[in-house]
């Protein structure tokens, strides 16, 4: 292992364009990463702000807001259950927001909601919580009046709350508001008197203990994670971007394999001295995993600073974000990566035999 | 030596060492695998989201001016196609509505865009690849996008308490990456009424124009928007990139696209200098009994052709492959015309990565076989 090390000390310059490839794939693969963790926290920020409470859809909507319509029948007979605190409605529907004596016009979804959560205010006819996105995107600040929808019903500001987007930056107004510029923003998707498109239950106690069970007929009550992995664009997104990112992993297993390869070739030589000396196939592996190891740990810290460095770059409405845990797997994954690409000269090193060191 | 004895060379040392030129050949086919299957993901998510408008008979689109120009924020009363109609220019104005519903299919049930129109009015697509457009209600004429399933002509779907039957099918004219029927105004209309479960007003999303022979669309689109309040109307190409969402894909993925053709060109340029560095003994003998700089620099150029293009055929074959095993998620198949730049491309930025070695192997000094000073 010390011969590996000083090596690595000595010639630096040996091991840099290995070093120099092996950094870009980690941009790559952050980057990656980056767009896939972007996307979804874009498009489940509403789902997010509900953790520890429970959602209802129609059974016959898969989940899915869009198809739901939930009756205020269902929604009394849901409040009469002993482990269900509260119930409210919840509903969306796109348009537009301008803040009032601008031209900067954004698409926003508009929620309708009667329970406030751990993130979201309880609703108030004072004015409407806005997804922090939306000031970022047009200026406004606390107290500004924003115009939505076809109507341009005014509506202040009251909270500008980070992470709130789904799809489009995310206005969140009390059910009845919200009903009134559902009409004129959709009169299309209205939705029929005394329903909603789904309810949010307010558990006495566990969360998963609510939604394991079956709460009323015709309805499927699921934690926010579950409803977010039911939304089919956060289903394709995942299974495309985890599979791109499975094939730059195999695509780094083979740089470092390759590069490996041609090292052990040139040092044929000098491992047959080494095991002639002694050493055994473990020790000359060992050296050549220290070696994938350290590049890979070079490369990792080199390619962490430039993939945040070029993500800082790209303009703000696209959609990535390199969250620490998404950072860990791909340093995990990169290093493992690394020790198993060195490891693929397995054969030909056991094959080294001692006696060719004299000729 | 001719270039006959250089390809010689270069094929023999492939031989000899199959392992190590196989792992670059499989590094450059997956990276040329992704960037095929970005590229056709790409292309049929853009498709899906722009058919319907790439496709439509409209020359323009009327928005409602707080719209930001996304059809799916506008909201439009029927009354202002008169408006437009009037309009110098104009040849047909249609107002058209769009809303998403729950259908039931023989496959479950899906969601579905619907859109209402005069179906020979520029409310549809320009082309009808099998049957025919809508002529009663309740029949509708079918597009869908690659991603996701298609119907034929007979095929039916329930909305509600209504049996839309497909008369005809249309290419490439989806509505926002969903399965679209183009149906006439009133079956629309209706299907919105029965979903609200009340006689409600239902307003349109759009207004689509068709211009006079010789109009100039765009010229059209500013009268329209300057006489008529309340509205913005844009030609077809602008309605098209203004499509939410767009931008976005096609930034997002030119970015993977630039981010993969720099790996492919470090990682090859790398290998072909470390190749070229391993064997600067035998290029300096080689040059020392009488190669010229061009017989060492032939086999090094020759080898990163022959494994880029190699990779690049690979490459090609497994996303053929891949993309026909996922031929239910992403329903794509690779375009000839993208495939043949991107492979070009490739080869083109392989040549430029062996620079690094050719550079090395230019610089080699004969007299180093006497000295033994080899690099």
């Amino acid at each position: 292992m010390r011969i590996a090390i000083r090596e690595l000390q000595r010639q630096p310059g040996r091991f840099a364009p290995v070093t120099a490839a092996l950094t870009l794939l980690v941009v790559l693969l952050l980057v990656l990463g980056g767009f896939l963790d972007g996307l979804e926290g874009s498009q489940t920020g509403a789902y997010r702000a509900h953790d520890g409470m429970v959602l209802a859809f129609a059974d016959s909507a898969e989940l899915q807001l869009q198809r739901s319509v939930v009756g205020a029948d269902t929604a009394e007979e849901l409040e009469a259950r002993d482990d269900v605190d509260a119930v409210g409605r919840l509903g969306r529907v796109d348009t537009t927001a301008v803040p009032r004596d601008t031209d900067t016009v954004e698409d926003v979804a508009v929620f309708g909601y009667d329970l406030g959560t751990d993130v979201l205010p309880a609703p108030s006819t004072d004015g409407a919580v806005v997804d922090a996105t939306l000031a970022e995107l047009t200026g406004i600040e606390v107290g500004d009046v924003i115009e939505i929808g076809p109507a341009a019903t005014p509506v202040t500001v009251s909270d500008l709350i980070d992470d709130l987007t789904q799809g489009s930056p995310t206005v969140w107004l009390p059910w009845d508001q919200w009903r009134d510029v559902a009409m004129d923003a959709a009169p299309a998707d209205v939705l029929p008197d005394g329903a909603s498109q789904a309810l949010v239950l307010r558990p006495t106690g566990s969360a998963d203990a609510l939604a394991q069970g079956s709460v009323a007929e015709g309805v499927d009550a699921v934690t926010p994670e579950d409803a977010i992995l039911a939304l089919d664009v956060v289903q394709q997104q995942s299974s495309t971007f985890e599979g791109i990112i499975g094939v730059t992993f195999a695509v780094t297993l083979l740089v470092i394999g390759l590069f490996f390869a041609l090292i052990v070739l040139e040092r044929v030589g000098l491992y047959a001295v080494l095991k002639a000396l002694g050493a055994g196939t473990r020790d000359l592996l060992t050296g050549l995993a220290v070696q994938a190891v350290a590049i890979s740990a070079v490369a990792l810290v080199a390619g962490i600073v430039v993939a945040f460095a070029f993500t800082g770059l790209l303009p703000a409405d696209l959609p990535i974000r390199i969250l620490p845990a998404r950072v860990g797997l791909i340093a995990g994954g990169t290093v493992l990566t690394a020790l198993l690409g060195s490891l693929l000269t397995l054969r030909r090193i056991v094959r080294i035999d001692p006696a060719s060191a004299i000729g | 030596m001719s270039h006959t004895g250089a390809v010689f060379i270069a094929l023999a040392e492939m031989r000899r060492a199959p392992g190590r030129f196989a792992l670059l050949v499989g590094a450059v086919a997956l990276l040329v695998l992704l960037l095929l299957f970005f590229q056709t993901v790409a292309g049929a998510l853009t498709s899906g989201l722009t058919g319907a408008f790439e496709s439509n008979r409209a020359d323009v689109f009327v928005y409602s001016d707080r719209a930001r120009l996304n059809p799916f924020a506008s909201v439009v009363t029927l009354d202002a196609a008169d408006a437009v109609a009037d309009v110098e220019g104009v040849r047909d104005a249609t107002p058209v509505g769009v809303s998403v519903f729950t259908a039931t299919t023989d496959v479950g049930d899906t969601d579905i865009a619907i859109v209402g129109g005069d179906p020979a009015g520029p409310a549809s697509p320009r082309d009808v690849d099998e049957g025919r457009r809508p002529e009663a209600p309740d029949e509708a004429l079918f597009s869908g996008s690659s991603l996701d399933s298609a119907f034929a002509v007979d095929d039916t779907v329930q909305v509600g308490d209504r049996t839309l039957t497909v008369v005809g099918t249309s290419s490439d004219a989806a509505l926002n990456v969903l399965p679209t029927f183009y149906v006439p105004l009133d079956t629309y209309t209706e299907a919105v009424r029965a979903r609200a479960g009340a006689p409600i007003d239902v307003p349109v999303s759009w207004i689509g124009v068709t211009v006079t022979d010789g109009a100039d669309p765009a010229t059209v689109a500013t009268a329209i928007t300057d006489r008529v309040d309340g509205l913005e109307a844009v030609d077809r190409a602008t309605a098209t990139d203004a499509i939410p969402g767009v931008g976005q894909i096609t930034r997002s993925f030119s970015i993977l696209y630039l981010l993969l053709y720099i790996v492919v060109t470090i990682v090859t340029g790398v290998f072909f200098l470390i190749l070229t560095v391993q064997k600067t003994e035998a290029l300096v003998l080689l040059r020392a009994i009488g190669g010229s700089r061009g017989d060492v620099v032939k086999p090094v150029l020759l080898q990163a052709v022959a494994v880029v293009g190699l990779g690049s055929v690979l490459g090609v074959v497994a996303t053929s492959g891949l993309l026909s095993v996922t031929r239910d998620v992403f329903g794509s198949s690779l375009s000839t015309g993208t495939t043949v730049a991107s492979v070009g491309a490739i080869v083109v930025l392989g040549l430029l990565a062996s620079v690094g070695a050719v550079r090395r192997v230019l610089a080699i000094d004969p007299i180093d076989a006497t000295t033994g000073g080899v690099a």
